[in-house]
């Protein structure tokens, strides 16, 4: 019996001798955002540090001598000879559907003030892309709303495609427009009470941008009622280099969630550009060396393994899909400094915004040579195809035989052709911001352009004349836009339907 | 003063010198620093800088410092120190301090490891999980 007492204490003062082990080390010296740290002989490479009172760290250099970490928090209040822990955990962040209507920062806590969020689970902010296995062509549509898009340079779920211009062309806009669509079709495709239809999310990373600029962004979302279906990642300007290099993988991170649950999200990178920019700060302090434009050596791999975080996931795995939108700004429309070269080769397809058609009153601003989608057609709807297909080459040719027409006036009849035609789908394509159009609607309007019902509207009266149709067909023929939404194609009984409903729009139109 | 790579280098390798079967000596330490202020090479300053650098985070890393909240029996120390011994391997230098603050418990950091055992740890463990 006093054996069993015995063991019994031995076990107790066993259990309570079970300390833990920590390790610790202290900093020797903090600026810029980025501290060097003695000791901490067990952190391990991109290993979360915790430098007490809530500020965390990464550590991002591993050393001889020291450990190099960035400072996610307040690095203002950490000062030499501080105590820094090790915690044995990857930084994450948390995600999952409590965060949608919310606006975060890059450690997924709330700065909109609406309290707490629940979150379904915890992911890494720096994960392996999905294989090989587990991914699948890109096969269905993302409507951006935009006609010029959607009809010409179309994008799929699981896509990345790439927005580049310059300064003021209007990139971000194209984000939030297309950010406005889904929130409509998901709104359109939840009252259909259709089992089949998926709901695409919204993420919005901002990155080093001024503040009134993310304001206005949540703003628009607001008004066009679409922040229900999308969640703001924010490191503007005045957050640290380290917080704009980390915003976007925190954002891939809340996007891959829904990702691997089955479900369809769209992220959009505004912009890169910026983020390049603090990441090479970030290189120069922790002492990397600099390659081309100051650049530290892994900037492509930066990008790279972000955007190959976007993909489709095969039905086998979930079915999910996260589509990118990175943006990137270019310097008097150089595509081919740095960055712009370095994304252009990682994304599946570009949309260029040109400043001369901006300022020419083209807009949105697209550039048809130089935009392409690598996904191509195949990810329109059939409906799509058959009245986009000959576009693009048509509105090219249109461009180069303009320039060309601007000195003879003598021109034969197929060129005249082809240059009023042209004339009347640029007018087409121009489109307002903040207003997406659904794709029943850019279908029936391309179906009557094709079927050369536009030919003889003046240019001038080409936008009233489109916006009279399309007021004309969403309040009289509402069920001819609901049977090509649903058929997805143009059969020979939609065609006839189509051409009774534009002739008689034609014979009351003034 | 910034120290050059090669000063670094300088450092690094006669800072291997100075140590007989992986511990540091310290009358080669000694011998050496005396050696380099003698002869005077190119950049002496800054190897010399390195050099302390290296000595200093060497004698951290095998430094344990062992606190408690009363003073401890020399029985005790023996055990803790041959534990230590165990663990980290030969040339520790084991100090003991009396830190009241802990209230109860011992607390021992080795080089950057830290065993924390003692009332006051456990009582800001208990009060971060609330
Ligand atoms: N389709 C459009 N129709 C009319 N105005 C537009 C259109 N698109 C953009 N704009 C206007 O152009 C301006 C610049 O747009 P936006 O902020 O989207 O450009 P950006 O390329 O993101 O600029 P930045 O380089 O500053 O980020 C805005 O004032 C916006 O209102
Ligand atoms: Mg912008």
């Amino acid at each position: 019996m006093s054996n069993l007492l015995q063991e019994i204490e031995a076990q107790i003062s066993g259990v309570k001798t079970s300390v833990n082990k920590q390790n610790v080390g202290i900093v020797r010296e903090c600026a810029d955002g980025v501290a060097k740290i003695e000791g901490l002989t067990d952190a391990m490479l991109n290993e979360m540090l915790d430098f007490g009172n809530g500020v965390t760290g990464l550590a991002l250099n591993l050393e001889e001598t020291e450990v190099g970490a960035i400072i996610l928090g307040d690095y203002l209040s950490i000062h030499e000879g501080q105590e820094v822990k090790t915690t044995g955990k990857l930084l994450s962040v948390p995600v999952g559907k409590g965060l949608l209507g919310r606006v975060v920062n890059m450690l997924g806590q709330p700065i909109d003030g609406k309290g707490p969020i629940k979150e379904d689970a915890f992911y890494p902010v720096e994960k392996i892309a999905p294989g090989i296995i587990r991914r699948k062509s890109v096969s269905q549509p993302v409507q951006t709303g935009i006609m010029a898009i959607d009809a010409m340079i179309p994008i799929g779920r699981g896509q990345r495609e790439l927005i580049i211009g310059d300064r003021g062309t209007g990139k971000t806009t194209i984000g939030v427009d297309t950010m406005i669509n889904q929130a409509r079709n998901n709104k359109v495709g939840r009252a259909s009470g259709d089992k089949t239809f998926r709901p695409i999310y919204n993420i919005y990373v901002a990155i080093g941008q001024k503040q009134s600029n993310v304001a206005r962004v949540i703003a628009e979302l607001e008004k066009a009622d679409a922040m229900g279906d999308t969640i703001v990642v924010a490191a503007s300007a005045s957050d640290s280099a380290a917080n704009q290099y980390m915003a976007p993988f925190s954002g891939a991170a809340m996007g891959e969630w829904f990702m691997d649950n089955g479900m369809d999200a769209l992220i959009i990178y505004d912009d890169l550009s910026k983020q390049a920019v603090a990441y090479r700060q970030v290189s120069l302090v922790l002492k990397r060396p600099s390659g081309r434009e100051a650049y530290p050596g892994d900037v492509f791999y930066l990008h790279s393994r972000l955007l190959e975080r976007s993909a489709r996931v095969s039905e086998k795995y979930g079915n999910g899909s996260l589509t990118a939108l990175p943006i990137v700004e270019t310097q008097a429309g150089d595509v081919s400094a740095y960055i712009p070269t370095n994304v252009i080769s990682i994304t599946d397809g570009q949309i260029f915004l040109e400043t001369d058609l901006f300022y020419q009153g083209v807009r949105p601003a697209v550039s048809v040579g130089l935009s392409v989608s690598r996904v191509g057609s195949a990810a329109q709807i059939k409906a799509m195809k058959q009245v986009a297909g000959r576009l693009k080459g048509d509105l090219a040719q249109f461009r180069e035989l303009a320039a060309f027409a601007q000195f003879g006036s003598d021109l034969d009849a197929k060129t005249q052709g082809i240059l009023e035609r042209g004339k009347r789908v640029v007018e087409v394509f121009k489109q307002p911001q903040f207003d997406p159009i659904a794709v029943e609607i850019q279908v029936a309007v391309l179906w009557t352009v094709q079927n050369n019902y536009f030919d003889d509207v003046d240019v001038e009266k080409i936008k009233d004349f489109q916006a009279k149709l399309t007021e004309f067909l969403t309040t009289r023929k509402a069920d001819l836009l609901t049977k090509i939404r649903t058929e997805k194609a143009i059969n020979d009984a939609l065609a006839a339907e189509l051409k009774a409903a534009v002739g008689e729009f034609k014979q009351t139109y003034r | 003063m910034k120290t050059t790579k090669q000063a670094r280098r300088d450092a690094k390798q006669l800072f291997h010198t100075c140590k007989v079967s992986g511990l540091l000596d310290e009358t080669r330490v000694r011998n050496v620093v005396g050696a380099v202020i003698a002869q005077k090479p190119r950049g002496y300053v800054g190897i010399l800088t390195h050099f302390q650098r290296l000595v200093k985070l060497d004698l951290d890393r095998r430094a344990a410092r062992v606190e408690s909240a009363v003073p401890v029996s020399e029985a005790l120390q023996q055990s803790v120190k041959a534990n230590l011994g165990l663990r980290y391997g030969p040339g520790l230098a084991v100090t003991f301090a009396v830190n009241p603050a802990l209230i109860g418990g011992l607390r021992v950091k080795v080089g950057s490891d830290v065993f924390d055992g003692s009332v006051k740890a456990r009582l800001s463990e208990l009060e971060a999980s609330f």
